[in-house]
């Protein structure tokens, strides 16, 4: 349909274009832009060329940022969406799972602040109820300084950032277990297949498309992820915590290097982009070599 | 078969029990002393003295940041309904040029992160004295909302049969007529998820909140919260009050409407 006023086609874009473009599309331009400048945000900027690329490559915190990161989503993707196939295979065999179903995604509604001050205090040293319960159970051995000693600080995390998405994962998989056609199941489950088996050999290969949407979600999250790092160890100890993201943010302000945190900013945007492209096209691949 | 069928139930239950731990002793330390805290984490309170909640809500600014938040939620939802909904509308029905390039333009912001723009508005935003109002998080958050918006709701309209809208052409209905009556009633499903990932993402979002606001009387809940901790780090009672404060209403809200929530949010994510 040809818009019945060129005035009133304008009224319907405009607002949303003109608050887009200022808050987003320039911002992002002018990102691109700085990331080839040195600016401390108050002298000149002056132009730099590739240097604060070059720089970003050499920078080998930087570097250890992307390995924390790596470890950080090969943890919760095995954590997260294995738990949350899991869940949701039991959730979508039963009946009256409401209790479940809610109780398991609550954390994901809950502001990340407020998770990321709670374990805090759950890990604390010193009124924390972790180390109250290895205690109790007889393991006080296993007490540990849980954010503050360099050998469990990532997988502490890692562990909270499981706490909440395996709940949003199952819903996830529990809404995909719903579409699927209930004849199938039902014909196997006649031929004599136990529960298991039809959630193994029949349901699971069934979803493969929300799994693979799931192991995107998760690699883009982690690449994106700043607020449980921040509040509970801000990089620390040692910078064993350090994530691409925290390190940006110390770069451009706590030390005002606006020109090499751009550079950084551009990189890490297109790290988490080549990755998620990178597991689409291996998944189409794979998806053509079956279907050959 | 039976009994292992059992036992799986009995599992699962006591693992989503395990789950909610962490917000049970939350809620409970709520009501302890700080004494009491500390030297039995895992004790049952003795009494139930509700001060602590004012004490956080009001002297510990609590209720100030809650208030913060709800202007700020219900300006982005309020803005991005409105803004998606026409913007989707006109991109979804309605043919003119350079409508594929504004479709691509508002898809590419599906594709960026937060890290790839926030620089650069960090410092357009200290050009236009945007930081410290509120205006500084309303008006980011409605633009980060609007993609996934105005994707929702102009693949939502795609799926509407045509004659409908054309019925209303023939009637001599103008496009923002055809807009106000005919279309906002019917993409109502689309609108209550729009609502649902932009209420809940300007509530919860913390990066913006952390840059943009220093000024005490303005921070949301999210950085207000972060400070409150700070301020209050050995003041556990208190800090547990507030926590539970901010929860259990979200909680009391997620039970009441837990299919449309899970079904905004997980759409929410979907993107792309």
């Amino acid at each position: 349909m040809k818009p019945s006023s060129k005035s009133g086609l304008l009224f319907l874009l405009f607002p949303a274009l003109a608050i887009y473009l200022f808050a987003v599309i320039a911002p992002f331009v002018g990102t691109l832009g700085l990331s080839f400048f040195r600016w401390d945000g108050y002298a000149r900027p002056t132009w730099a060329g590739l240097d604060n690329y070059i720089r970003a490559f050499k920078d080998q915190v930087f570097q250890s940022t992307f390995i924390h990161v790596l470890i950080y989503i090969l943890v919760t993707l095995v954590v997260e969406v294995l738990l949350g196939i899991i869940l949701a295979g039991f959730i979508s065999s039963r009946k009256k799972t409401t209790f479940l179903r809610i109780s398991l995604f609550i954390p994901v509604m809950l502001p990340s602040v407020v998770i990321a001050v709670l374990w805090s205090a759950i890990y604390n040293p010193d009124y924390g109820i972790l180390n109250s319960i290895l205690a109790d159970l007889g393991l006080a051995n296993l007490q540990h300084v849980w954010l503050g000693d360099p050998a469990t600080a990532l997988l502490s995390i890692c562990f909270v950032s499981g706490w909440v998405y395996s709940g949003f994962f199952m819903a996830i998989f529990v809404a995909a277990f719903s579409r699927l056609p209930s004849e199938v199941i039902e014909s196997a489950a006649l031929d004599g297949a136990g529960a298991y088996q039809i959630f193994r050999k029949i349901k699971v290969p069934m979803i493969q498309q929300s799994t693979s949407v799931a192991i995107l979600l998760c690699i883009t999250g982690g690449v994106q992820g700043f607020d449980l790092f921040y509040v509970m160890t801000n990089g620390g100890p040692y910078n064993t915590t350090e994530v691409p993201t925290t390190y940006l943010v110390k770069t451009v302000f706590a030390n005002g290097e606006i020109g090499y945190g751009s550079a950084l900013a551009i990189l890490i945007s297109l790290v988490g982009l080549f990755a998620a492209l990178g597991f689409r096209t291996w998944q189409s691949r794979k998806q053509e070599e079956l279907e050959y | 078969m039976k009994h292992f069928k059992r036992l799986g139930s009995g599992l699962i239950y006591l693992y989503a029990v395990a789950a909610l731990l962490p917000l049970i002793w939350m809620f409970l330390s709520s009501f302890k002393s700080d004494g009491q805290i500390a030297q039995n984490p895992l004790g049952l309170p003795t009494h139930f003295d509700l001060s602590v909640f004012k004490q956080s809500w009001s002297d510990g600014g609590l209720g100030l940041y809650a208030i913060n938040s709800f202007i700020v939620t219900l300006a982005t939802v309020v803005i991005v309904l409105f803004t998606s909904s026409m913007a989707g509308f006109a991109l979804s029905r309605l043919k003119f040029k350079g409508n594929k390039l504004i479709t691509g333009l508002f898809l590419l912001g599906l594709l960026l992160p937060i890290q790839a723009y926030f620089i650069a508005q960090n410092q357009m935003f200290d050009y236009f004295h945007l930081k410290d109002t509120r205006f500084a998080l309303i008006i980011p958050y409605t633009a980060m909302g609007l993609p996934l918006a105005i994707w929702l709701v102009k693949t939502y309209i795609d799926s509407l049969p045509k004659e409908l809208f054309e019925a209303a052409r023939i009637d001599g209905a103008s496009d923002l007529q055809t807009y106000r009556t005919l279309m906002l009633p019917i993409i109502r499903p689309a609108l209550i998820n729009v609502i649902i990932f932009t209420a809940l993402g300007a509530w919860n979002e913390f990066l913006l909140a952390l840059l943009y606001i220093q000024n005490e009387s303005l921070k949301t809940l999210p950085a207000g919260l972060l400070t409150y901790s700070s301020r209050y780090e050995t003041n556990y009672q208190l800090l547990f009050a507030a926590l539970t404060m901010v929860t259990v209403p979200m909680i009391v809200l997620y039970i009441a409407f837990n299919k449309q929530i899970t079904r905004g949010l997980t759409q929410g994510s979907l993107k792309g």
